[in-house]
């Protein structure tokens, strides 16, 4: 057959691999908005994609910015698509598929929104739509309304299942598109799995298989999910993290170890797994070093990372070191940061430097010295100084009068003027009769009239 | 019934006997300093203190208490503590871990280079009770990798827990040092207690702080004897040194003499 009318029909073969890459693709491209981006195909009735924007609309400005945005950048691209927003994907899939135009529904709101839709909209098998129609159920609201019992006796579990997964009475797991992971190994069960000691023993035989791959590629895993698909469809993921890259099997096997006996019951193991899967999501270039004989004897570098790991899985908490910046405000002089290993700092990394590495000043610098101890909030006293501009005579702080025995200063540290302007400080190195010394400053200059705002601001050993 | 203890064979044979039971005995006592190797210790390089702890400074691998004095003086025993850690890096290189409970400060990095501890080769562990904070100095002492480890805690070393790390550091043998409160005085299970009270610091000839300087007592200490010094701190050379009063300025020996 020729067509004649118009401009020329141009065909073209169905390709739905090609399709389904471009699926892909375009999963990729909107995990700009979340990182939970779930791609659904045709068995569903028709292709698309869910984003789970839970806990990450408002990086957009809400959830309405977040639809236009979206919208606004397929048209651009001239990609037809039609947008829904609700609480469960179920809704969310009816709306989009069969509702009016882009909508969202506001929370707890699908059943109301559901009840006109026809029944197609549940995602359900042609024969069984067809079925329902001939009984008369055409709308979702009459399917609500039936007894259940009936239903499920004639159709089926499955009917149920989305009915319910649509409403929001049912939880439904989201199966998100990874970064496809270069990395990762899976392992099925034909006996689910529940006990700690076998989900280790699995995880340490799946790093043993990665672990090869690394290797040839001069990698090791700074990063790793742990996705655990229970026998109810649950999934549950586990993300461990590295002070430095590794492809040790052992490390993993314990720090996992570590993690789930913080976990205990909240693993919540139910009927079992029954897909254990191991993915690295983050690498970096690890040296390589010769293998020790004996697997015990690990070296002190390394050590360190180790210990970093286990506390971390163990508490939760990270280890953390102090890193100099580049201000001369004291508050803003120092910032915690994760620990990293030294030499992992000193290795040539691929990155750009964007960071110009600070040294410590110290007192051969010409520093004037710091105190050991620096308060988060500089805490009020009332000083008497013999002259407005002086250094303080005395001074009650934390309900104790101190006389002072010797002050050095002023150190004048005025604000950075990139930020909001406030008052130079003058700085007073102070030492008690008692022994004890302390950072002092007068808040701003002297001004007549004025009472002068003083501060403690640190303490020196 | 009426058998004492004191009849077993020591009265059969007295004098003689006496000298070899006393030696054995000294050996005894002794035998918890000699087992280990002479060097595990950290001199103090103070040797008035170093004649008085056991293997001639702070054994390695042995809990060591620091507590201030009184209220307010905790930023003296904190210094104290960390200059004990810098002169043992300053020695034997390697890093530090710092555990710190909830109630003690987070030391300032430019306060701690000015101490003489470099704050790169510090691992600071935040942690949100004692109990944790067991937990990590153990992890930390079976690492092997690190020099120091200290824990800032909020009850002490009690026995049990003392005992514990004990067993553990002295695989590794670092320095293992517990910084308390001053009101927290239970029973515990360290070598050697230490109070530090704070004391005005030492001037130089312009009678500007040069060095700080802290009332140290030693309160017990194991097969060693206790003593107050006044102690100051150098932290270019990582050195404590006894207050100089001929050499000093008026005011700052007169502090070294009170």
């Amino acid at each position: 057959m020729r067509a004649r009318i118009g401009t020329p029909l141009r065909v073209h073969p169905a390709d739905p691999e090609a399709d389904a890459a471009a699926l892909v693709r375009l999963c990729l491209w909107a995990q700009r908005y979340t990182p939970c981006v779930a791609p659904f195909g045709s068995p569903e009735g028709g292709e698309g994609f869910f984003l789970d924007v839970e806990g990450a609309s408002h990086l957009q400005g809400g959830e309405a910015e977040l639809m236009a945005d979206l919208a606004g950048r397929l048209s651009a691209h001239a990609i037809p698509a039609r947008l829904a927003l609700a609480d469960t994907a179920g809704a969310a899939f009816a709306l989009a598929r069969h509702g009016s135009g882009r909508s969202i529904v506001p929370p707890g709101g699908c059943a109301d929104a559901l009840r006109a839709l026809p029944i197609e909209a549940l995602r359900l098998e042609a024969g069984l739509v067809t079925a329902l129609k001939r009984l008369g159920l055409r709308r979702i609201g009459a399917l609500a309304e039936a007894p259940r019992a009936p239903l499920a006796r004639r159709f089926g579990e499955v009917l149920l299942t989305r009915l319910d997964q649509a409403q929001g009475h049912r939880p439904e797991p989201l199966v998100p598109i990874g970064e496809a992971t270069a990395y990762g190994a899976t392992r099925g069960f034909l006996d689910p799995i529940s006990q700690q000691d076998t989900i280790v023993a699995c995880v340490h035989r799946l790093m043993r298989e990665i672990a090869p791959r690394l290797a040839a590629d001069g990698l090791g895993a700074c990063s790793l999910r742990l996705t655990l698909h229970r026998v109810d469809d649950v999934m549950r993921g586990l993300d461990l993290g590295f002070a430095e890259p590794t492809r040790c099997a052992e490390h993993v096997a314990r720090l996992l170890r570590l993690r789930l006996e913080r976990l205990g019951s909240d693993l919540d193991a139910g009927f079992g797994f029954e897909t254990v899967r191991l993915d690295v999501t983050g690498t970096g270039a690890m040296l390589e070093r010769q293998a020790a004989l004996s697997a015990v004897a690990v070296p002190e570098p390394l050590a360190l990372g180790r210990l970093a790991d286990a506390l971390r899985q163990r508490t939760g908490r990270r280890v953390i070191r102090l890193e100099p910046r580049a201000s001369h405000v004291p508050e803003r002089a120092d910032m915690l940061a994760p620990w990293r290993n030294r030499a992992g700092r000193l290795r040539p990394s691929p990155e750009p430097v964007t960071r110009v590495t600070l040294n410590w000043p110290g007192p051969e610098d010409g520093l004037r010295p710091r105190p050991l101890v620096l308060f988060e909030r500089s805490e009020a006293t009332e000083v008497i100084a013999l002259a407005p501009e002086g250094p303080p005579e005395r001074f009650r702080w934390r309900r104790r009068l101190h006389r002072v025995a010797h002050a050095e200063g002023p150190e004048r540290i005025a604000a950075e003027w990139w930020h909001a302007p406030a008052p130079a400080r003058d700085y007073y190195v102070v030492e008690c009769e008692a022994g004890r010394r302390l950072w002092l400053y007068r808040d701003g200059a002297h001004a007549p009239g004025e009472p002068a705002a003083w501060y403690v601001h640190g303490l020196f050993a | 019934m009426e058998r004492s203890r004191d009849a077993e064979p020591d009265e059969d044979d007295p004098r003689p006997d006496r000298a070899a039971a006393l030696a054995s005995l000294r050996e005894l006592v002794a035998s918890d300093r000699t087992r280990r190797d002479p060097g595990a210790a950290l001199p103090l390089g103070v040797p008035a203190l170093d004649d008085r702890l056991p293997a001639g400074g702070l054994g390695l691998g042995l809990p060591h208490e620091v507590a201030p004095e009184a209220e307010g003086d905790e930023p003296a025993a904190l210094g104290f503590t960390l200059a004990l850690i810098a002169r043992h890096l300053g020695l034997a290189g390697g890093e530090a871990l710092l555990v710190i409970a909830p109630g003690h400060p987070t030391p300032y990095g430019h306060g701690l280079s000015g101490l003489g501890l470099d704050p790169d080769r510090i691992l600071l562990f935040e942690v949100g009770s004692d109990d944790e904070a067991y937990l990590a100095i153990e992890e930390a002492l079976r690492t092997r990798g690190l020099r120091a480890v200290a824990g800032f805690l909020d009850a002490g070393l009690p026995l049990k827990q003392g005992r514990r790390l004990q067993l553990v550091a002295e695989a590794s043998a670092p320095l293992l040092l517990v910084l308390r409160p001053a009101r927290a005085d239970l029973p515990n299970g360290a070598a050697t207690r230490w109070r530090i009270g704070g004391a005005q610091g030492a001037r130089d000839r312009f009678g500007c702080l040069l060095r700080p300087r802290w009332r140290v007592h030693l309160e017990r200490c194991r097969n060693g004897r206790p003593g107050t010094w006044l102690l100051e701190w150098d932290h270019a050379a990582h050195r404590f040194g006894l207050p100089d009063a001929l050499a000093d300025h008026a005011p700052a020996a007169r502090a070294g003499r009170s």
